[in-house]
Formats: structure tokens, sequence, C-alpha cells
């Protein structure tokens, strides 16, 4: 196998390092094991550039996929007409904003107040405030 | 509207004809307090932050509660009044929602120059405005004689540095001019942190606040006119205005953002001495302002300037339009004569949107002017101890 780093000062190779088994140091290796190791060592190679080229491309698609939602987040409150009941205690997230047509507050210096009253009657009243 | 639920038996479910929002009224502060929500299912909470709010502002700032902090503050800090120089007594530390209620009377009355001012709380007394409006007599003269010029120190004789506040001899802080709006800014804003997408409205007694989402157009808002005292419908000048039949004289504007406030020389009347008196008292005079104007609506970025501004020009008179329009703030002025002026982009048409600023015109707190005592300050932000009452 080829080495993976540099050889530095003071390392001792592990017993059996580069050594079939079957054939000790010092022994004839069958000219069918250097094949074999050859092989080994490439194939080695190719699957380590694959990780490499996946890992890249895993990054490059999460990079991708983050920036792509970032600027295409879909709105928090859609804005289509009428009002959506929302239950108590959860925020309005999605509730559409109401039309109004009437009045829903005075600002006089009488305090008239406009409520409507039966029958759809309007009603006015004044107060001093 | 949606149920209320327990604990809101003072708030009143008001119909206004529309299920979209929560709509309720209650008496709060000497006045008729509205809240309307959308969606109305918030209406619930959103009413006891509304709650906590105006009971917190009564509670500092009310010159008709006794045991409020700012009547216990007139009784230890203020001795009779001695007109003319008077000198700074004594000291004293405020609650921070009082600092903050004096301190933006204060800073309305440097930015008005003087036209609204708190310490004209001694001339109403002697005018007759020393209860709370709803207990004095009615259509009765409470005093046989006429009315004399009340003495106004002036703001520059009250002292606020931080929560610490130094009052001259016989002031008597009257916060009206700013603190309904300041009330109304506070509930509108915890009222809409009840409200999360939602939006709010919060009006005492027409000192209007809003915050959050405003329903599509903005919030339908009636500037009501009440026809003069010969009975005339106000004409506008500049515009034309058509009122329904069955519709109080006036106009509908939208609201999305912002604050919308009238002062009124129209409410708020008393008789003494034959004549006919009201809240608002120019500083200028010590006597209730006589200016031509009857109402004044304000547009504003906030509450607390509106109603400051609103009374502003009913004090200015002549010159209202003028600083006004200096101020870029929308207005509708209503003269006693029936006639209506629009001012600074403020709507012409009905139901138009009343454009608000942006930004506050008036300072958040006046200029610094700090000063110094020897004398250890007395905390009035807690509660009163009967010895200490004087």
């Amino acid at each position: 196998m080829e080495h993976d780093y540099p050889e530095q000062p003071g390392w001792v190779r592990l017993p059996g390092y580069e050594e079939d088994p079957r054939y000790p140091h010092g022994a004839d290796y069958p000219g069918d094991y250097r094949r074999g190791a050859g092989a080994r060592v490439s194939g080695v190679r190719r699957v380590r550039q694959a990780s490499n080229w996946t890992a890249a491309l895993l990054i490059a698609g999460v990079a991708a996929a983050t920036g792509y939602f970032a600027h295409h987040a879909p709105p928090a409150a859609p804005a289509t007409s009428g009002v959506t009941s929302v239950p108590g205690g959860t925020a309005a997230t999605g509730a559409h904003k109401p039309s109004l047509s009437g009045p829903v507050a005075t600002t006089s210096g009488s305090g008239v107040t406009v409520r409507t009253g039966p029958g759809g009657t309007r009603i006015v009243s004044y107060r001093d405030n | 509207m949606a149920a209320m639920g327990p604990g809101y038996r003072d708030w009143r479910p008001a119909d206004v004809g529309a299920t979209a929002v929560g709509v309720a009224e209650r008496d709060a502060l000497g006045t008729t307090a509205r809240v309307v929500v959308w969606p109305p299912n918030w209406t619930g909470r959103v009413l006891a932050a509304v709650d906590a709010e105006l009971a917190l502002l009564d509670k500092q700032a009310s010159r008709f509660r006794d045991d409020s902090e700012i009547s216990r503050l007139h009784r230890a800090l203020t001795l009779p009044a001695d007109i003319g120089e008077a000198p700074l007594r004594r000291s004293g530390i405020v609650s921070e929602g009082l600092a903050e209620a004096i301190s933006v009377a204060l800073a309305a009355a440097e930015w008005t120059g003087g036209l609204v001012d708190p310490t004209v709380g001694g001339a109403l007394i002697g005018l007759g405005y020393d209860r709370d409006f709803a207990a004095l007599p009615q259509g009765q003269a409470r005093e046989a004689a006429p009315p004399g010029p009340g003495y106004v120190p002036g703001w520059q004789s009250v002292r606020l540095d931080g929560r610490r506040l130094r009052l001259a001899a016989g002031v008597r802080l009257d916060l009206g001019a700013t603190a309904k709006g300041l009330g109304s800014d506070r509930a509108a804003r915890a009222a809409a942190d009840c409200a999360p997408g939602g939006g709010v409205l919060v009006s005492l007694g027409g000192d209007i606040a809003v915050a959050g989402e405003a329903p599509l157009g903005g919030w339908p808002v009636l500037v009501s006119d009440e026809a003069d005292q010969h009975g005339r419908e106000p004409a506008v000048h500049g515009a034309r205005q058509v009122y329904a039949p069955e519709e109080p004289p006036g106009q509908l504007v939208r609201l999305a953002a912002g604050a919308l406030a009238t002062s009124s020389v129209r409410c708020r009347q008393w008789q003494r001495g034959g004549r006919t008196l009201h809240h608002i008292v120019d500083p200028r005079t010590g006597l209730p302002a006589a200016g031509p104007w009857r109402m004044v609506s304000v547009a504003a970025a906030n509450c607390a300037e509106a109603n400051a501004a609103a009374t502003a020009a009913i004090v200015a008179g002549e010159q209202a339009a003028g600083w006004l329009t200096a101020q870029g703030l929308p207005a509708r002025l209503g003269a006693r004569d029936g006639s209506v002026c629009l001012l600074s982009g403020w709507p012409a048409a009905v139901g138009g949107l009343v454009t608000v600023p942006a930004t506050a015109r008036m300072p958040a707190a006046p200029s610094g002017r700090r000063d110094g005592t020897g004398r250890p300050p007395e905390d009035f932000s807690r509660p009163a101890r009967p010895d200490r009452v004087r």
C-alpha cells in the first residue's frame, strides 16, 4: 500500500506492513501477489477519490439548497381575503387581514361612540371625555 | 365578538357591525376606553394586557385619586402656592412609569414652546376642575364669582433627572395633555404583543393608538364633529365632505399606523360665575383657551405627540395652522364658526388614509437639565405610609 504520510524520523512500521502473511519477510513472493497488491492499491485510490468527490458534491448541494431556500422562503402570512379563525394560544400566522367598512372607533372632543344596534341601526352616543 | 371570559367583566362588548374584529369598551381614567382586536380570538388576553397598563397609569398619574403616586407626591413636595419666584423646595424619587409620564409632559411643553404645560394643575383646580369630571356638578354654577386667572408656574419649574423629581412650591402637575395619549401608546404596544400577527387599536376617550398589522386599508375611524351651538354642521375649506343623513357630522378616515388624537373645547365644560369653562387652560393666561378652534384632530407617530399637538393647536389659536404645518403633522381643525381646515396631507375624501409621519416630531424627553440638591430624595414610587403623608 502506498504511504499515506511521508516517513517521519522515529516512526516504526508495524509488523507485517506491506507483507502478505503467507509470505513472511525474506520469502519469495509469487508474481500474482504483486499483481494483486497493485490492483488493491489502485482500487483503494479509486474508492478514496470517489469518497472525496462525493463529499464535495454533498457540500456543494447543501450550500446550493441553503441559498435557494434563503431567497425563496414561503411567506409567513399569505395575503388573501377573509379572516381565519385562529385557536386561542397560537400565533395568527396565516390569518388574513380583515376588511372593515364602518368606523370601529371615534375620535372627538365629546367622546362620541358609534355602535350598531338591533336591526342594524346605528346608535350614536355622546359622552364627555 | 369573541367571548372575553371571566376576569373581564368590566369590559362590554361593542357591536360595530363587523365580526372580523373583537371590540370592547370600559370606563377607565375618567373616560371610555375602547379596544379593537383582530383576529378576535385574541381579545381576552389583549384586554388583560390593556387592563394592566390602564391600572398602572391610573395609579401613577391620576390627580383625582387620593392614593395615586402623583397625589402623594403633590402632598409631600408642594406647599401652598406663593406667587412669584418660587424656590425649589424638595425632591423625590418617582416610579419609572411616572417619570416617563412627566418626562413626556415636559418634552411636550418644550416642543410646543409652553403651549401645553403640565403645571396648569393649580389653575384647573382654581377654575373648578378639582375632581373627576363625572363628579363635577353639571348644568349649574358651582361658584357665583367669575373665575380669575389661575397661577401657572411654568414647566421650567419642574426638574426631572432620571427618576428624581423636584417641584417648586405650589406646583400642581396635570398631565392631561399627554397622559391619555401615553396610555394609549403603552396599551397598544402591550396589546400588540398579545396578538402576534394581528393588530390592535386602543382608544382612550378618542385618543387612538394602533399597533401590529392594520386591517386592509387601515382602521376606519370617525372623526366626529358636533354641530356647533347654533346647530350648524361643519363646512370644509377646499374640500368636499359628504355626510350620510344617519351619520353624525364628521369624517371617516383610515389609520394604518401611528396615532390620532382630538382635543376640544366643547367637552368637559362646566359653569362658573355665569361663564362656561372648559379644561384646556392657556398657560399664558391661566384661563381656558379662547382661540378660534373648537376641536382639533392630529395624526402623529405616537399618541402622546398627537395629543400634545392637538391641545397645543387649541391654545395656539390663530398660529395653530402655521405651527402644525411646520411640524408636518396631518391635522383637521374645526372652527367655532363650523368651518373645517385640513392641513399637511389630511385626506379631504371621506374614508381617506391619514398618512402619519414615520418618525416622531416631539423629542422623547426634554433636553437635559441636571440639578443637584443636598437633601436625600424621598421615594414616592413605593406605597405611602400614613406617617409619610403630610
